[in-house]
């Protein structure tokens, strides 16, 4: 007998006990062979592709509304590709992720922070690769993006950011959550100055984030419209939470933005800016974080919350490691099942059924390589 | 008297001297004689490998740490010069096979590089298989065996090649051992090496035993490393400054004392299944089979479509079923590179220059590439360093061979490069750009 | 008809603090008012003030932050520590203000005061200067803009108390300046710091000072 068994030995021994007890069938070697067989399904680590998947839920025919999908991209802070390929690369491939889906999702929705210092020549290259995307594009904005010239090169390139739409049953909002109160007026501060002191995400002379009143306003005039039984999912770059401080991973009016939230039986927010896997739910509000297709953010010191399966330790000597796309189910009930295509690794499966149980149904596997 | 015996005894030494010399000159005419299936016959490969060897005891290689050793050598086969020639033996006995043309020695010769230096292996009734032979050389380092590691063991190794039917055909190990069963000569080996009749589990443990005494260690690369300057060319230690610097190779090919391979016995997309023209579309369906087939039901479909099919690129995702392994193989190791081409799993790349061509442009596109495999803007000095690096670790037993084929592959890298794109080292067009856009680079 | 008043810029001096906004001063009565002026100590920096100014605390302050804003705006790196630790959080190091007062053997070399002032204040500003190096591309030497904070923000998942140990990938039991190294070769594509360089002492400064406290648990991974 060898010192050790390697996963492959372990997997052919279950598998060759699973045959022959297929040979034999009768109710006790059934069971023994049930178990067997997830047993060896659950050594072998089986996972599927997302690129193929497809939610298995019919429409429910009380609620009349059509299961669907959205892919996103999210934070790929370009810089011209003459300065930095690697980044510029990384969003390529996650172009190509998402043209090779299928089928195809409605829509794939970028998470902001296209470009990384809000130059005019970041943005346009930007755009000029996600023309390549064969679905359609919805665009939310990233600090990144804004505070070199407050938006303005966005405006022209993507119209406005904020702004609503409604798909098969679902209400959709946009949000600018990356607002932040004057700190460079007073500092006489260039706008590349303000630009680079918010491209820092451990700078302190910023502020927090905020929706801000005037979009509070805006959202809940939007909202007004709907019964409160419409399902509902925020775009926002921001989390809409308060997570950790330091890094603004963090939206100063997340309390009153929630509250305009809460009427809604079901509501999800989308978010990005960190570059990590998240989980979250308060009171009845699903929120779920995206990827970067840059590098990834490491979990804050505090804060983090407790719905939250980390992702195992991203390995720097794998530029890609930490980084990739997903996509997201919208159920027949309206909320949210997300998954996470991490690149060179298994995608991972966040259920809304997770959230709604408060983590005790379908969780996700605990990474084996945990952070510390 | 004394003197009568002595002379008695010169004659018959002068007998015995004679007739050896006579069968060296019938061996040596004989060595002339190809083996079949472009192998060299197994008793001119004995001889080269005596030589190779000598009579050297059975130990880890000097300087070794013996407890590292220790953990290579399963508790039940133990080295001992007994399982060593029982191994031996057996890894140049055609009788295994079904009709007595391919042993262990014919995809693994002695004379060229313990593999057949083609670019897949070739078996009984000239079958073609899919993959290109590992080198038995240094075999015994890793931690699984075969391109997709699907043996955990050299022992568990030796089992399958004689079983399949592209390569040994044997039709069972019941059928195997019968061909060697009546062989006296076998009987008492076995019994000496294991105190047990033959039987299939021995014999690859013997073969296992064997193949460990294939430390094959001993290069320029190896003086240089302890210490001695001029061991290697100016060229060559440029080549291991790149090495571990700006061709990134030590991210997966890391040297050590403990893991002298240079490969980290773990399994990476490094883009050369993209270019076989359905690659995706297989993982497509394998993932598509996975998926509508649930659970044991989708891994049985998937073997199944592994038989039937040319799923072979998939690599390490036929044995894990995980998406992350898809198209994954194993790292090789880069010890004796320069004898043991072509390179990659299908053997699809000629020379080291080619090799070197692939990783420079960042292997190849595709949904699952490694996302350490990246474009490295090496210039043709850098190259060459990196290749006159590979090339001085091949052992010194091996040297004559190592530069003739260095040679032929410089000549050949000269007027052909069928791999290379400057466009894409140069990082001017970027990986997966062409995809995606449909276009090369920036119009400039 | 002018008077120079100097000296008082001396005691603004020594504040440390952020950029001073230019302070609302008693007005000249006329364009062509000459007024006082006044000069920093530096014999260069001027700022004019109506004559009649009245001669309290508060308007003193004030003509001095105006100084000390413009000899600020002259010197920008002069104040760099604040400057950064205003950008940065920085740990700050040890309190060894208990051993003001002792000595080893006799009373002559006593610990004062203004050692320990010393010690936390160069010790402080070698970890700053590590911050700086540590969030610039431009200091590392980036060819592609890419600073360490983007990974590290606060110096997050550095773990310098877990070397030395042995990485595979740099095929050697590597020193935290043998990763940091690593990483300016690869993720920075910048070239590699000499392990004396004045930079490279920095940057293990900061991440240290980012991890006080942190148990040493060599070999970890």
């Amino acid at each position: 007998m060898a010192k050790w068994k390697s996963v492959e030995t372990r997997w052919y021994e279950d598998r060759d006990a699973l045959f022959r007890g297929l040979r034999r069938l009768d109710r006790r070697s059934f069971l023994r062979v049930s178990f067997a067989a997830a047993g060896a399904a659950a050594v072998s680590g089986v996972r599927f592709a997302p690129h193929s998947f497809q939610t298995v839920s019919v429409a429910d025919a009380k609620e009349g509304r059509e299961p669907f999908s959205f892919a996103y991209i999210s934070d790929s802070h370009l810089y011209k590709r003459e300065l930095n390929d690697r980044f510029v690369r990384s969003l390529l491939r996650a172009i190509d992720d998402v043209n090779a889906m299928d089928p195809q999702p409605d829509f794939v929705l970028f998470g902001g922070d296209l470009a990384q210092l809000g130059q005019r020549e970041e943005l346009d290259l930007g755009a000029q690769l996600l023309k390549n995307i064969k679905a359609p594009v919805r665009m939310m904005v990233g600090e990144h993006d804004w505070f070199l010239d407050m938006g303005a090169r966005w405006r022209e390139l993507f119209g406005k950011e904020t702004y609503s739409f409604d798909h098969k049953g679902v209400h959709f909002v946009v949000l600018q959550s990356v607002n932040e109160a004057d700190f460079w007026t007073r500092r006489g501060m260039t706008p590349m100055e303000r630009m680079h002191t918010v491209a820092g995400l451990d700078n302190g002379i910023q502020s927090r984030f905020e929706v801000g009143a005037p979009q509070r306003e805006w959202l809940k005039n939007d909202l007004s419209r709907y019964d409160d039984d419409t399902p509902v999912i925020v775009f926002s770059h921001s989390p809409l939470y308060k997570y950790y401080r330091n890094w603004n991973f963090w939206t100063e009016d997340a309390e009153e933005v929630q509250a305009i939230l809460r009427g809604f039986d079901r509501v999800t927010v989308i978010h990005g800016h960190t570059h990590q896997m998240l989980t979250n739910r308060i009171g009845n509000i699903h929120f779920h974080g995206m990827l970067s297709t840059a590098w990834p953010w490491p979990y804050a010191p505090e804060g983090l919350p407790k719905l939250t399966v980390q992702m195992a330790r991203p390995d720097p000597f794998n530029p890609n490691d930490g980084c990739g796309d997903g996509f997201a189910t919208v159920t027949a009930e309206g909320l949210v099942d997300k998954v996470y295509n991490l690149w060179n690794r298994n995608p991972v499966d966040v259920p809304s059924a997770y959230l709604a149980s408060g983590g005790k149904k379908s969780r996700p596997q605990d990474p084996s390589l945990a952070s510390f | 008297m004394m003197e009568v015996e002595m002379n008695q005894r010169r004659r018959r030494g002068a007998l015995a001297a004679g007739l050896a010399l006579a069968v060296l000159a019938a061996g040596r005419a004989a060595a002339a004689d190809q083996g079949a299936h472009g192998a060299l016959a197994e008793a001119a490969q004995l001889v080269r490998l005596e030589r190779m060897m000598g009579t050297r005891p059975v130990a880890p290689p000097p300087g070794y740490p013996p407890d590292v050793w220790d953990a290579l050598i399963p508790a039940d086969n133990e080295l001992t010069p007994a399982r060593v020639e029982l191994g031996r033996k057996l890894y140049f006995e055609r009788r295994l096979s079904l009709d007595g043309t391919v042993s262990c020695s014919t995809c693994h010769d002695v004379s060229r590089g313990f593999t057949d230096q083609r670019p897949v292996a070739e078996g009984v009734g000239d079958k073609l298989g899919r993959r290109n032979s590992p080198t038995t050389l240094n075999a015994l380092f890793f931690q699984t065996l075969f391109l997709d590691g699907r043996a955990p063991s050299l022992e568990e190794q030796a089992k399958l090649p004689i079983l399949n039917p592209i390569e040994m055909a044997q039709p069972s190990r019941e059928a195997t051992m019968a061909k060697i069963a009546g062989d006296g000569e076998y009987a008492a080996l076995f019994q000496q090496a294991y105190g047990r009749a033959p039987n299939y589990d021995d014999l690859a443990r013997a073969i296992a035993s064997f193949e460990r005494t294939l430390v094959f260690l001993s290069s320029p690369f190896d003086r240089f490393l302890a210490g001695d300057r001029k061991a290697i060319s100016a060229e060559a230690q440029q080549g291991w400054a790149l090495f571990n610097g700006k061709a990134r190779c030590v991210s997966c090919h890391a040297i050590n004392a403990s893991n002298p391979l240079g490969s980290d016995n773990r399994f990476h997309n490094i883009g050369v299944s993209a270019r076989h023209q359905d690659f995706e579309a297989l993982a497509a369906k394998a993932l598509a089979v996975l998926k509508g087939a649930q659970g044991q039901a989708g891994l049985e479909a998937v073997d199944r479509l592994a038989l039937e099919t040319d799923m072979s690129e998939l690599g390490r995702f036929l044995v894990t079923k995980d998406r992350s392994d898809i198209g994954g193989f194993k790292t090789s190791q880069v010890r004796n590179v320069g004898v043991t081409g072509p390179y990659m799993h299908d053997g699809s790349l000629q020379t080291l220059w080619d090799v070197m061509d692939h990783y420079n442009k960042g292997g190849e596109a595709n949904l699952y590439l490694d996302g350490g495999i990246e474009p490295l803007a090496l210039s043709e000095k850098e190259i060459d360093a990196v290749v006159a690096l590979l090339l001085s670790m091949t052992d010194d037993r091996l040297a004559d061979d190592n530069r003739r084929l260095a040679a032929q592959q410089r000549a050949r890298s000269r007027s052909n490069r069928p791999f290379r794109d400057d466009k894409l080292a140069s990082r001017r067009v970027l990986p997966f750009e062409a995809r995606v856009t449909g276009r090369a680079g920036k119009e400039q | 008809m002018t008077r120079t008043l100097t000296a008082l810029g001396l005691a603004v001096m020594t504040t440390a603090g952020g950029a001073l906004a230019a302070p609302d001063l008693v007005p000249l009565r006329s364009a062509d008012d000459a007024g006082v002026e006044v000069k920093l100590c530096d014999d260069e920096t001027t700022v004019r003030i109506a004559a009649d100014t009245p001669k309290t605390r508060a308007e003193g302050q004030k003509i001095a932050d105006a100084l000390m804003s413009q000899w600020q705006q002259k010197h920008p790196e002069q104040d760099w520590v604040a400057r950064e630790r205003e950008r940065h959080a920085v740990t700050p190091p040890a309190d060894n203000s208990g051993l003001v007062g002792k000595a080893q053997g006799q009373v002559y070399g006593q610990v004062t005061p203004l050692d320990v002032k010393t010690w936390e204040r160069e010790t402080l500003a070698m970890a700053v200067h590590g911050s700086t190096v540590f969030h610039s591309g431009d200091e590392l030497g980036s060819t592609i803009a890419v600073s360490c904070d983007m990974c590290h923000p606060d110096a997050a998942n550095t773990h310098p108390e877990t070397y030395p140990k042995f990485q595979p990938q740099l095929g050697r039991v590597a020193l935290l300046r043998d990763m940091i190294n690593w990483c300016i070769e690869h993720p920075v594509r910048g070239t590699v710091l000499a392990p004396d360089d004045p930079k490279m002492r920095a940057l293990e400064a900061y991440i240290l000072a980012q991890r006080k406290g942190k148990a040493l648990d060599y070999g970890k991974r």
